[in-house]
């Protein structure tokens, strides 16, 4: 044991005053009395007790003795060096996916990766530091570099496993740039799907967590249409090594429809279609019930939702252009006719019309993109000073960059007050959109996106910007319907949504999507949504998308003790070294609570009649309390 | 010393004497010993429940008022009034509102040698002072209340001077309890014996007590304790110093002994009432802090000492 402040040493002289005032209270004070006869009396009664008197009154010495000891004794800040396993600054890597909900080691892989953690905190020296971080899909610092073990341990409580895969790599440069001259990286994971940890630069270390690789998992549910109505596929894979016969129910909104067993052999999956289901559920639920050798439970639900295809329909009206036809058949949700005529009136109208400098007489309160304004609208000249200049808000032009767009010439529209530029160059709009735009023949469209210039005649198809425009166009003419939101997402993936629409998270309360999108995917389920436009029907406002952790990397949870991290493997030997542990602080306790200790056993000592005293002309006796 | 108004009040007070005794002088007791009454003593005024046939009734008939006429060798009593004055009675507890216990023990005797002058007893009174014991009377008759009053005087300016708490005691303790009562149990008449003290001696008072009762006396213990002694307010680590001999006693004093004095000053009470009253006598504890009406017309009524 060693000191780091000996000189507080000096403090112990304090028991020099302590003990010479002691002795001064213990001179007996003389009080006459008429006599002795009676107090004789009581002595001979307390002779037994005498012992105890005496002692007593020298407990409160040793008492308050052995408290200034052991306050001297923190102050000289004592340590010990103990062997530690780490040492210096320490970046410790938590493995917070999925496969640390694994059950094989109780409660779970990821309280037992806690536990290790909480055992490094502990061992924490003085002069060590530590890092926490995360690893999940984005892994982040929890905590930063501190030698605070009460803010690690709160930060280390603070988290949760998520449905995620870790992404290492990520997790590694993190580290890396965090870390510096004698920096160890402790891994604490399963080691499941950790491929390139030996790029971990430094010392490097590996804690393995779990035991048993055994998992069934769904790995595949999906919803498709046919002539006899709907059908589910069901793939459930055993990523352990032992045969297993697995129970599987499906359920259609709620209502169990089928359950079967299926026999799956290690490491293989079984398939399971189910055909002829009504075509009128909307939910449909795929469930693990009973499997002997399952540890991971986040993967034995699978979700699917039945999206009622609503196809919008475009009227593509052009003598060819194969940017066009291209861009639009990529559109999701979008069935394109191409046309150079406009069909006869009694004909099926379109959700939008695409005009490519054709001269057409559109419908009333039709959408209509029109390439080539002269068509419909008067027009006056054309410019070529087409420099950009500046981009106006506006639905159509998310994310879409146009500076690195140059086109030849522009027709100057002659453009109605509801039609409004969108992009601005210094000759003039390059793109206009507006709603209750009135054509040449007076006729009004609902709404309406011109670009008055011909494609070929610029290099706006050849961008990246064009199908960005097209479908950003597209949804403008045509809104989104629910069918434009994805039917499956990944736990933790953002939705886009647009802004203002209500998203319905199972078993929550609703949450209002903001302009970010619904980033709240961290739970598998169905999510239901609504999006929060007047125009359109409800049908075509509503629906819901499945999150389904359906992930093949994560279900393989076989642990892997042999990881290799950094340079050195798990067995290799661990250098121990010596790091300082001051314990002052038990000491402190120890001071307090013999001071504690030592005011008690004056209390039952002294009556309560000390305050009686002063009536009485006694002098107050001294009191122990006196002699500090 | 005591008010002329005080003395008033306890006129008509008699001490009430626990057996019938024989006395040498006609008093208004009836004796044991049937005689004729011929040689007249005193007057004394007529209280309800005299013999209506001892009234004088040619005073009454010059003064409208009854008086008894007291005879010699008719029944009367002696009462013999034994003060303790040992150092330790002259014990005075810091508080200077509190009379000491030495002046309510010296105001009691005269207030009781004053009831048995009053009601036409023999009175004797003695104290064992440091002077040596001190004796007054045999007198009887109301002349001889100013001689008593002289006496105790006398005594409360030799040997009652305060004594400071702080002051070493006095030299030689006095005679002992035992010895000073054996020795006038040798020469007392029978009667009634009002010792007043505080028994607060190292030989004890048993002996000395045993010998007054079987002396034919009537034991009446009055026992004069002061507050220090009935409820000490002591604390801490002292050295106590018995005032009396001068012995010390180290002690440190907390509520546990606190309340082992308490509990020992009762048992020792007990133990002196049990004795007394074994002996055909009585006994009552005073705080001599209390005043004079309260201890005489209250409690010795009550306790029927006094009637």
């Amino acid at each position: 044991m060693n000191f780091l402040n000996p000189l507080a040493l000096l403090a112990a002289l304090l028991a020099v005053p302590i003990i010479l005032l002691y002795l001064l209270r213990l001179q007996r004070r003389e009080q006459p009395v008429s006599s002795t006869l009676l107090w004789r009396q009581v002595i001979m009664d307390r002779e037994a007790n005498t012992l105890w008197q005496k002692l007593r009154r020298n407990l409160l010495l040793l008492l308050q003795l052995f408290t200034l000891l052991f306050l001297v004794f923190a102050l000289i800040r004592p340590y010990v060096n103990v062997q530690s396993q780490l040492s210096g600054k320490l970046i410790v890597l938590l493995d917070t996916s999925a496969s640390m909900l694994a059950t094989d080691v109780a409660p779970s892989r990821f309280e037992a990766a806690r536990a290790e953690a909480l055992k490094l905190i502990d061992q924490l020296g003085n002069n060590d530091q530590m890092t926490l971080i995360a690893v999940d899909d984005a892994p982040r610092i929890l905590s930063t570099t501190t030698n605070d073990a009460s803010q690690l341990r709160a930060s280390l409580n603070d988290i949760a496993p998520t449905l995620t895969t870790a992404n290492w790599s990520a997790a590694i440069s993190l580290a890396a740039g965090l870390g510096g001259e004698g920096t160890t990286t402790i891994v604490i994971s399963d080691g499941a799907n950790a491929g390139d940890m030996q790029l971990l630069q430094g010392a490097a270390r590996y804690i393995p967590i779990g035991s048993s690789g055994d998992n069934i998992a769904i790995s595949t549910l999906s919803l498709r249409r046919t002539v006899r109505g709907l059908s589910a596929f069901v793939r459930v894979s055993n990523n352990g090594a032992q045969d297993d016969s697995v129970l599987v129910s499906l359920k259609a909104d709620g209502n169990l429809i089928d359950a079967r067993t299926l026999a799956v052999p290690a490491g293989q999956s079984a398939t399971w279609t189910i055909n002829a289901m009504d075509p009128a559920i909307t939910t449909l639920q795929a469930s693990i019930d009973q499997a002997e050798h399952n540890t991971l439970a986040a993967d034995d639900q699978a979700y699917a939702v039945n999206v009622n295809n609503t196809m919008r329909r475009a009227l593509l009206l052009t003598r060819g252009n194969r940017f066009l036809e291209q861009a639009m058949s990529t559109l999701p949700n979008l069935r394109t006719t191409r046309a150079v005529a406009l069909p006869p009136a009694s004909e099926q109208t379109y959700d939008l019309y695409v005009l490519d400098n054709m001269t057409v007489t559109l419908p009333a309160n039709a959408n209509a993109l029109i390439i080539g304004a002269q068509t419909v609208f008067s027009t006056s000249g054309t410019f070529s000073n087409t420099a950009y200049v500046r981009t106006e808000t506006h639905p159509i032009v998310q994310d879409l960059d146009w500076r690195t767009i140059n086109v030849l010439d522009i027709q100057r529209v002659n453009a109605p007050a509801t039609l409004r530029p969108v992009i601005l160059t210094q000759g003039g709009p390059a793109l206009l959109a507006g709603e209750g735009v009135p054509m040449r023949n007076l006729t009004q469209l609902r709404r309406a996106v011109v670009l008055p210039f011909e494609l070929r005649r610029s290099d706006l198809p050849l961008q990246i910007a064009f199908p960005i425009l097209m479908a950003n166009v597209v949804d403008y003419l045509a809104p989104p319907q629910g069918l434009s939101v994805p039917t499956q997402v990944r736990p933790g993936e953002i939705v886009a949504l647009p802004e203002g629409a209500v998203v319905q998270p199972p078993g929550q309360s609703p949450v209002a999507v903001d302009a970010r999108g619904f980033a709240n995917t961290n739970t598998a389920g169905i999510y239901g949504f609504r999006l929060n436009t007047s125009a359109a029907s409800d049908a075509m406002n509503s629906g819901a998308f499945a999150v389904n952790f359906l992930n093949p990397i994560e279900s393989a949870i076989t642990p892997n003790p042999q990881l290799q991290v950094g340079n050195a493997t798990t067995n290799a030997t661990v250098q121990t070294q010596l790091t300082q542990r001051e314990f002052w602080n038990v000491m402190a306790v120890l001071a307090l609570l013999l001071l504690i200790a030592e005011w008690w056993v004056y209390q039952r000592g002294v009556p309560a009649r000390l305050a009686s005293l002063g009536q009485t002309a006694q002098p107050a006796p001294s009191t122990p309390a006196s002699t500090k | 010393m005591l008010s002329e108004a005080f003395l008033r009040s306890l006129r008509n007070l008699r001490l009430n004497p626990l057996r019938r005794r024989s006395g040498s002088l006609t008093g208004e007791r009836r004796s044991v010993r049937r005689g004729r009454s011929v040689e007249f003593a005193d007057y004394r005024n007529y209280t309800p429940g005299d013999d209506p046939r001892r009234v004088d009734w040619n005073i009454y008939a010059r003064l409208e008022r009854p008086y008894i006429k007291l005879f010699e060798d008719e029944e009367d009593l002696t009462t013999h009034i034994l003060l303790d004055s040992s150092p330790s009675m002259q014990w005075q507890d810091e508080d200077e509102d509190t009379p000491y216990k030495w002046r309510r023990a010296a105001e009691l005797a005269v207030a009781l040698g004053y009831i048995a002058l009053a009601s036409g007893d023999k009175l004797v009174v003695e104290t064992n002072g440091r002077a040596g014991i001190q004796h007054f009377g045999p007198r009887r008759g109301g002349a001889a209340m100013a001689e008593l009053i002289k006496f105790v005087e006398g005594l409360m300016n030799t040997s009652s001077t305060r004594i400071p708490a702080n002051v070493p005691a006095m030299g030689k303790p006095a005679m002992p309890l035992n010895d000073w009562f054996k020795r006038y149990a040798l020469k007392a008449k029978p009667g009634l014996c009002i010792i007043i003290s505080d028994l607060l001696d190292e030989g004890g008072y048993e002996e000395g007590l045993t010998a007054l009762g079987s002396s034919r006396l009537d034991l009446h213990v009055l026992h004069t304790l002061c507050p220090a002694e009935l409820d000490p307010q002591l604390i801490g680590d002292l050295k106590l110093k018995d005032i009396e001999t001068n012995r010390t006693q180290d002690l440190s004093l907390d509520d546990a002994v606190m309340a082992q004095y308490r509990q020992r000053l009762s048992e020792w009470t007990a133990a002196i009432t049990n004795f007394a009253r074994r002996r055909g006598g009585r006994y009552h504890l005073t705080d001599t802090s209390l005043p004079m009406e309260q201890i005489l017309l209250k409690d010795l009524r009550r306790e029927t000492w006094l009637v």
